[in-house]
């Protein structure tokens, strides 16, 4: 018998804010974070996009983390340690510590092996790599610059920056599974430990399966999210977005470039990264425990257009079948969403195929918003935040508003201007990555104790 | 550097602090005298910790070759010692 899961807790650390209170409270004033991309970044090339949802990291001193582990850790392992330990406490589980030197520890009340772990990212410690690439070929041309004796040198505007040492950890601080692996070490999880890596539905599929171990019976908890970083000194990770076409051009008023379903919209806003992780547990052992849950999964597909590496196909009936599947399996319908946190991700092809599968399917009774809107994309991140923000939509029954939405695609029942108050029992949040993956979880509001 | 430099008790007790907080060892097992890995149970992966908290701390960068004297905790606080002082070997 298939098991109902709760979400339990939620950590979440996004441009627009650090934790769900602070997070949430943006979300819902239409908070849009969007700035000027660096300026040094211009003296490497001239893209096509000028803007970028900046993040500021958190003072890592806040949380569980030690000299040892902010050395050695890319900023996306970091914020999945972060969202853990705030997704943990959220769920009011306490721990204790396991090992000193290693800064580990365990969490009280839980079975540990049938404990996992599932992240979703889509490039991992990319940032580290680039800076231990930029200590690999730069400190040998600085050296030769310097020996030139001033005969010679680069601009102002062309800094050499990078770390004097190559991080011995780079190995480590670079691999995509590093998301996953270092929360399972963290808690002593030891379930399964999955990375998942379908681009831009990342986060959304790596919660799918946490959802489907759970519910399935494998494990009883599991921490599930999705992490991102893209900041990297030199901007060649966002020249990557650029160059391909996908970014919003950002020629007006920043906050005003990301325009997810509005015929003005250009393409995404770059998000420097961000994270969100849940906690998952069998509703049972969440009830038991006296926990309160937020929302409840109650279904997930996914599947693959296998059409193109970087374009979505434009007739879209991979979608529809996600949907058939998600019904199918959950023994829900359509007709009972009453919330769709969209892709939206303001690239011409998503908009367009997005807007006139969900009005086939749904008609234009589903409120629908895109978080991207207000935070740009965060890639192997977005998913995870996105389901974050349907789970508290659910529980606060109120929707945020979808920003610089003033001429519609499509006549879909979009919230925009202000949040919008409903008391919502079922809702969808969906992803879509290149390489063609679709992801689509359902939630629920609560089932009464 | 004319800069006031550290005495030399304060940089032993700033490398004995960082010692204590990468190894987890007690104040009174990180004498002058005692080794990383033989005294003070380091492996190889702690004493490249060790490194980066080092270089952290002092805000220094230390080369693979000079970091292979830094053996014990006194001939890492007179490596610190040059180091900050700006005397070259």
């Amino acid at each position: 018998m298939r098991k109902t899961v709760a979400i339990t807790g939620i950590g979440v650390i996004a441009p627009n804010g650090c934790g769900r209170d602070e997070f949430w409270s943006n979300c819902l004033r239409g908070l849009a974070v969007a700035e000027e991309i660096p300026p040094h970044w211009n003296a490497y090339n001239t893209y096509n996009s000028r803007v970028w949802a900046p993040l500021q990291l958190p003072d890592w001193d806040q949380f569980s983390l030690n000299r040892a582990e902010k050395m050695q850790m890319d900023p996306v392992q970091l914020l999945s340690l972060a969202c853990g330990e705030m997704a943990l406490k959220d769920a009011g589980l306490k721990v204790t510590l396991r090992d000193e030197k290693k800064n580990t520890f365990s969490i009280e009340g839980i079975d540990a092996f049938r404990s996992g772990v599932f992240m979703g990212t889509g490039n991992g410690g990319l940032v580290s790599y680039t800076r231990a690439q930029a200590t690999h070929v730069l400190a040998p041309v600085k050296k030769a610059l310097d020996n030139m004796q001033n005969t010679c040198a680069l601009p102002d505007s062309m800094p050499l920056e990078f770390s004097s040492r190559f991080n011995p950890f780079v190995v480590a601080m670079t691999m995509p599974n590093a998301c996953s692996a270092v929360l399972s070490i963290k808690y002593g999880l030891a379930g399964p430990s999955i990375t998942v890596s379908t681009a831009c539905a990342s986060g959304t599929s790596a919660i799918g399966q946490a959802y489907r171990a759970i519910a399935s019976g494998e494990i009883n908890t599991a921490l599930a999210g999705g992490a991102e970083y893209l900041a990297d000194p030199y901007g060649g990770i966002f020249r990557g977005f650029d160059t391909a076409g996908t970014l919003a051009r950002g020629d007006g008023i920043a906050s005003e470039a990301s325009r997810p379903f509005d015929s003005k919209r250009t393409g995404f806003l770059f998000s420097a990264g961000g994270c969100a992780v849940l906690m998952m547990e069998d509703a049972t052992q969440a009830r038991a425990r006296g926990a309160k849950v937020i929302a409840e999964l109650v279904g997930y597909s996914e599947n693959c257009d296998a059409f193109s590496i970087m374009g979505m196909s434009p007739e879209g009936d991979h979608v529809e079948s996600m949907y058939n599947t998600l019904f199918d399996s959950s023994g829900f319908s359509a007709g009972q969403v009453d919330y769709i946190n969209a892709h939206g991700t303001a690239t011409l092809l998503n908009d367009e195929v997005e807007s006139r599968i969900v009005e086939r399917v749904f008609g234009s009774r589903p409120f629908i918003n895109s978080t991207k809107s207000l935070i740009g994309h965060s890639i192997g991140a977005a998913g995870a935040i996105e389901t974050a923000v349907t789970a508290l939509s659910i529980e606060s029954g109120k929707m945020h508003p979808s920003v610089n939405l003033t001429d519609p695609i499509r006549p879909l029942n979009f919230v925009v201007d202000k949040p919008c108050g409903y008391p919502i029992t079922l809702a969808l949040n969906q992803s879509f990555g290149f390489g063609g993956h679709s992801a689509g979880l359902l939630l629920k509001r609560p089932s009464p104790q | 550097m004319l800069m006031d430099l550290p005495s030399d008790e304060q940089l032993l007790e700033r490398v004995q602090n960082v010692a204590i907080e990468i190894l987890k060892v007690k104040r009174e097992e990180v004498t002058s005298g005692a080794k990383f890995i033989d005294d003070l149970g380091a492996d190889s992966l702690d004493k490249v910790t060790l490194l980066m908290a080092l270089e952290d701390e002092f805000k220094e960068s230390i080369s693979d070759e000079e970091a292979k004297e830094l053996t014990t905790v006194g001939s890492t606080v007179d490596f610190i010692k040059r180091k900050i002082g700006g005397i070259k070997q």
